[in-house]
């Protein structure tokens, strides 16, 4: 406490003595008394005193108040008061009007006193203690909730990573702070937002526990509540504590995103065009939202979280919200200078948000694109500088990435949609119109800008050499290179104004970017001759300060020609070039000049973050992308120049045989990908294959269960049928002949099979005769042939017979069928007909029964009777009339079979038929036979006949027994 | 200017969400359990956490998308204040313990007491022995730590193994239900009461621990 008395030490003279020993006596008091009015008074007595005896209260009373907050809890007043006069000793908040050097003293003694106070971190504990909602009465609770607030606010601002370790060491010490965002008196509420401030200004622990208990949950309610942009200094203080708890956290930043908390920012920018007037308090807010957007999506954030963020803003339309700010009429230009960097960084790098960025048209008649009305005010002098300067960084953050946007924007500068755009300005033009206007800071940005369309895009640099510029009438056109290189070395000539230095730079870094990575642009450069020349005498010059950056640019310019050098120029090959350097300027020399560049003040500035943002226009040199171009390129242009040309061409060859195997390398590479998609395509015919024999499968099953179905109804129907048919007696006919059907379908079937198996028995006996006939032959052949002959030709005769008669027998079975099917179609016809004439029948009888009966009700009864029994009836009728259609077609079906039959049966017939011929035939030939034999003198008749007999008496029993006597008579 | 507002993907809705923290003895393995459950593959780490690590997964429970907030803390002592002040807010606690290494499921007690003292009174927890691939050099028995949560009326005992996929995604999908089914009581009411288990005793899901020792034998 020795510095503490050599503070008071100057001040404790004449007046104040008395005063001290007031605050002594005040002190025995609250220490001594034991009455608690008596403690009360002289706690109420030093807070008093303790604005204007600061020192004085806090060095005697300190650990007398500490010890009421910890012994008198039960008293809210007195602890009020003890936590007032605390937070007046600790706080500076009331000396702000004191002047500086009083001011720097007073803020030692806050923090001197902080210091005192959390030596005994149990002190901070109590105070923690104090906050939490446990009291009885509301009132209370405020008495000691608001002071207790407002004096642990300003123990955290006056050393804040030690408070910080100590509430973060305290059990749920941070938690129970958090309860103070959901207290009902907004006082507390939103000093509770000051202390959370305080509190987690850079912690990270810290930051993430209030995240955790739900912060960006309440702050943003809070938010929405005071009316979003319009509400008051609450919604700043929300605000500033919000990005207190993003900023640099990724975690919180992660936890933001994820807990779709971006899309609650969306209503904040709807401010559009309303000219309702822009309060101070309204612009404050707004930054504070728009900084809060670009906390998310920062460069230095790492790339996957920022894209991710980026992405949910394009979703939820964040973005689109942006940009009609951006297109607003009457937004203060502090404002949208911040919304054209934070639209910079929402796009940047994310190829949908370019796209969309790209597709806004500003609302004017006719409509231009945005981006076309930014490069306008870029290139406009009378624009702010720090607009200018966001324009130029939404343009790069545009073109960042993105192959597609720097392609349009070199494309508008190509003589085929030069014409094509007409009247309306492009943004190559307007590019074109700032690098060369009289403007140094335009000079600047159009060239920074061009740089960027350009940026790692060896197609755009080839391009942008296709550029012509029409200079003068009457003269040639000049080539966009061509025009740069002019203004570079006649630089000085045209009158301009900023600084000189500005546009060559910004001309000198264009070239370089456009010039590295591209040997043609380097030919194309180097082919005007006085280039060469110009770049070694301002290297070589021994110039003033001022020029020693352009020195290094140049020296920069001259090793990318060199490096980048396919030696397409003989007069400007790789070797040549070196020793110019070595006569003209010197090795050492040149890599001096060229060190230049890296180690000017304002590189590093620049190297550090994309965003160009420069105090005043004189520190607006570098751009950040031009920064890691010369970290790049350095190194490769210090080893190009000393090497020595054998190394040269053995790096030469090297790079031959490299590309060489590249080629093979790309070759293979094309031969895989074609084969991957070969594979491709086969797999997709496979699965299609596959698809497709799967449906196939799928309805061939479909089908037999279809089929099987059919069956089933079909057999169903059948058994219907018939039983339909036993119930109706009247139709009894139809039904038996239904019922019949089959049967005899059944029948017919059996006969033909006996016709058949007939037929195959007549076949058998015709080869018989045919055998036997041979043997007659044979026979007549040799007279001694046995007599058995004879008996043959009796059997084949009887066997004549009895074909025939079968013959007859199946004609008049087929007729009978015929007559038969007459009669079925006959029969069910008649039974169609007499179904309709049943139902008619009723009708009639119903209008007797009407007549006869004479009471009303009972008439009705016996006609809804009727009517229902109609009804019964009618759908009988429908019910009977299915059945018959089934039976027609039933019968159909067996006019086919019966056809089918029939063709069988004049088959058998014309087969029958041509039996008969045979066994004419062979009648005959038995008959000459028979003759023959006659003639012989030998006897036949009488045993035939008998054998004949027989047999006719046995085929009147049953066909099968004919059938085993013939085989065994045979 | 046409805005697209209603292009709100389907990852950015949820019915629920939840906040869980993951506790338990320093290099038992959370970071691994939450790293498998994040991203469905097992990364090696011999890193210590730092305080505490956030993790976020959608998860589709019942047809309701819910939001699984997993707080993942360090083990060490000497964050123990820092990771303390995460209780309070959580819905629910995963105790997390090694069941090779047998002081770690001694302490587990220790955690449920933290929990009790410093968290909300109806936080559910549940109980996870990691590194269950490695069973030949087990020091718990299943039986115990089954034992052990219903003593203290704990949700569930589940062995996992963030290294051979086994029960990570149950845990949650487990947990998530359950803080599915106390909410909707909350909201619903009686009608709810029949789909879900109201019964407090703690419902013991293990791999087949039965299995497992067999397998050792």
């Amino acid at each position: 406490m020795n510095f503490l008395r050599g503070v008071m030490g100057g001040q404790s003279a004449g007046p104040q003595h008395t005063e001290a020993e007031t605050i002594q006596k005040l002190c025995d008091r609250v220490a001594s008394s034991t009455l608690l009015d008596d403690r009360r008074n002289a706690v109420r007595a030093l807070k008093s005193l303790s604005k204007k005896y600061r020192l004085e209260v806090g060095i005697q009373a300190m650990e007398h108040l500490i010890h009421v907050l910890q012994t008198d809890r039960s008293d809210s007043e007195i602890i009020g008061y003890a936590l007032d006069t605390l937070y007046n000793i600790i706080s500076n908040d009331e000396e702000e009007e004191v002047d500086d050097v009083e001011g720097k003293r007073f803020e030692d003694l806050g923090s001197q006193f902080t210091e005192i106070f959390i030596k005994q971190q149990e002190n901070v504990t109590l105070l923690l203690s104090l906050l939490e909602g446990k009291w009885r009465t509301s009132e209370f609770d405020f008495h000691v909730r608001w002071p207790g607030v407002k004096l642990l606010t300003s123990l955290l601002k006056q050393l804040g990573p030690q408070v910080q370790q100590i509430i973060l060491v305290s059990p749920m010490g941070v938690s129970r702070l958090m309860d103070l965002l959901a207290d009902s008196r907004e006082v507390i509420r939103n000093d509770g937002v000051l202390l959370l401030q305080a509190l987690t200004r850079s912690n990270g622990a810290i930051q993430k526990i209030v995240a955790f208990e739900n912060a960006f949950e309440r702050l943003l309610d809070i938010i929405t509540e005071e009316g979003n942009s319009d509400g008051g200094i609450v919604v700043e203080d929300c605000l500033i504590l919000l990005q207190n708890l993003l900023k640099n956290n990724n975690s919180n930043q992660n936890f933001f995103k994820e807990g779709s908390y971006i899309q609650r920012m969306k209503p904040w920018f709807e401010v559009g065009d309303e000219n309702s007037g822009w309060s101070a308090q309204k612009v404050t807010n707004l930054h504070l939202m728009l900084q809060l957007v670009r906390v998310l999506v920062s460069p230095t954030n790492p790339p996957g979280a920022t894209s991710s963020c980026q992405k949910a803003m394009f979703q939820c339309g964040l973005l689109q919200q942006l940009c009609t700010i951006l297109m607003a009429t009457g937004v203060p230009a502090d404002i949208l200078t911040e919304t054209i960097n934070t639209v910079s960084e929402v796009i940047r790098g994310c190829q949908v948000n370019q796209d969309y960025f790209a597709s806004v048209n500003a609302p004017s008649n006719p409509p231009r694109p945005a981006i076309v009305v930014l490069l306008m005010s870029m290139v406009n002098e009378r624009q702010p500088f720090v607009l200018r300067c966001a324009v130029l960084y939404c343009f790069q953050c545009f073109l960042y990435k993105n192959q597609k946007g720097q392609g349009e924007i070199v494309s508008t500068l190509l003589p085929s949609t030069i014409d094509a755009m007409g009247n309306s300005v492009s943004a190559g033009q307007l590019l074109c119109g700032g690098l060369f206007s009289t403007d140094s800071l335009s000079n600047w940005c159009a060239a920074v800008a061009l740089a960027h369309a350009l940026q790692e895009n060896a197609t755009q640099k080839e391009q942008l050499l296709r550029v012509q510029l029409a200079t003068n009438i009457g003269n040639p056109p000049v080539s966009l290179l061509q025009q740069c290189t002019n203004i570079l070395s006649q630089g000085d000539k045209i009158n301009r104004r900023g600084s000189k230095i500005q546009t060559r730079v910004g001309l000198l870094m264009l070239l370089c970017t456009w010039l590295s990575n591209c040997p043609i642009a380097v030919t194309h450069f180097l082919h005007n001759s006085a280039n060469v020349p110009f770049l070694t005498g301002q290297i070589a010059e021994n110039l003033g300060e001022e020029e020693q950056l352009v020195q290094g640019l140049c020296a920069l310019l001259l090793g990318i020609s060199i490096y980048f050098n396919d030696n397409s120029l003989e007069s400007y090959m790789k070797e040549k070039l070196k020793q110019l350097i070595e006569k003209r300027i010197g090795k050492e020399n040149f890599i001096e000049k060229l060190g230049f560049i890296s180690k000017h003040e304002l590189y590093s500035r620049a190297s550090q973050k994309p965003q160009p943002n420069f105090p005043s226009p004189e520190y607006m040199i570098f751009d950040h992308e031009f920064t890691k171009l010369v970290k790049e390129l350095e190194g490769v242009i210090t080893k190009a120049i000393y090497k020595s040309s054998e190394e040269d061409k053995k790096e030469e060859e090297v790079k031959k045989t490299l590309e060489q195997h590249d080629s093979i390398v790309t070759h293979y590479k094309n031969m895989i990908r074609e084969q991957d998609l070969q594979l491709e395509e086969l797999k997709q015919q496979v699965s299609t294959l596959k698809c497709q024999n799967e449906q196939l499968q799928t309805a061939v099953t479909q089908q037999v269960s279809q089929i099987q179905q059919h069956k089933d109804q079909y057999n169903l129907l059948k058994v219907q049928l018939g039983k339909e048919n036993q119930h109706h007696g009247s139709q009894s006919d139809g039904a038996q002949m239904n019922g019949i059907q089959p049967e005899e379908i059944g029948r017919l079937r059996e006969e033909i099979e006996e016709l058949k198996s007939k037929q195959e028995l007549l076949q058998s006996q015709l080869a018989e005769k045919d055998s036997l006939i041979e043997n007659l032959v044979s026979e007549l052949l040799q007279p001694s042939a046995s007599a058995g002959d004879s008996e043959k030709v009796a059997e084949l005769k009887e066997e004549l017979a009895t074909l025939k008669s079968q013959l007859n027998s199946q004609s008049v079975e087929i007729t009978k069928l015929q007559t038969e099917k007459q009669e079925l179609l006959q029969k069910t016809e008649a039974f169609a007909k007499s179904v309709p004439v049943q139902g008619e029948g009723e009708t009639p009888a119903a209008a007797n029964s009407t007549d006869v009966e004479g009471r009303l009700s009972a008439l009705l009864q016996e006609t809804k009777e009727l009517k229902n029994e109609i009804k019964a009836l009618s759908e009988e009728r429908t019910a009977i009339k299915e059945q018959l259609d089934s039976s027609n077609s039933t019968i159909a079906i067996l006019q086919n079979e019966k056809d089918k039959l029939e063709l069988e049966i004049t088959d058998s017939k014309k087969e029958q038929d041509d039996l008969l011929v045979l066994l004419a035939d062979q009648d005959q030939k038995i008959l000459s036979l028979k003759n023959k034999l006659k003639d012989l003198g030998h006897p036949v008749e009488e045993e035939d006949e008998l054998e004949s007999g027989d047999q006719e008496d046995e085929d009147d029993e049953t066909e099968d027994g004919g059938k085993d006597q013939d085989q065994g008579y045979l | 200017m046409q805005l697209s507002g209603s292009a709100r993907t389907a990852e950015e809705d949820f019915d629920y969400l939840f906040k869980i923290i993951l506790i338990g003895d320093s290099n038992v393995g959370k970071t691994c359990v939450v790293q498998h459950f994040k991203s469905g593959v097992y990364t090696e780490s011999r890193q210590n956490t730092i305080g505490v690590d956030f993790t976020v997964r959608s998860l589709e429970v019942d047809g309701k998308r819910v939001k699984m907030q997993v707080w993942d803390t360090a083990g060490q002592e000497r964050f123990r204040t820092i990771t303390q002040s995460y209780y309070r807010s959580a819905h629910a606690a995963i105790i997390a313990y090694d069941l090779t290494r047998r002081a770690t499921f001694e302490s587990v007690p220790h955690w449920i007491h933290e929990i009790e003292k410093y968290g909300a009174a109806n936080l559910v927890i549940m109980l996870i022995g990691n590194k269950s691939d490695r069973w030949e050099e087990r020091h718990v028995l299943f039986e115990e730590a089954c034992t052990l949560a219903e003593k203290h009326g704990l949700l569930a005992v589940l062995e996992t193994s963030a290294k051979e996929s086994r029960n990570i995604d149950e845990v949650f999908v487990l947990m998530a239900k359950e803080l599915i089914a106390r909410n909707s009581l909350h909201l619903y009411g009686e009608s709810a009461l029949n789909s879900l288990p109201l019964d407090s005793s703690p419902v013991l899901v293990a791999q087949r621990p039965s299995e497992k020792t067999h397998c050792t034998c």
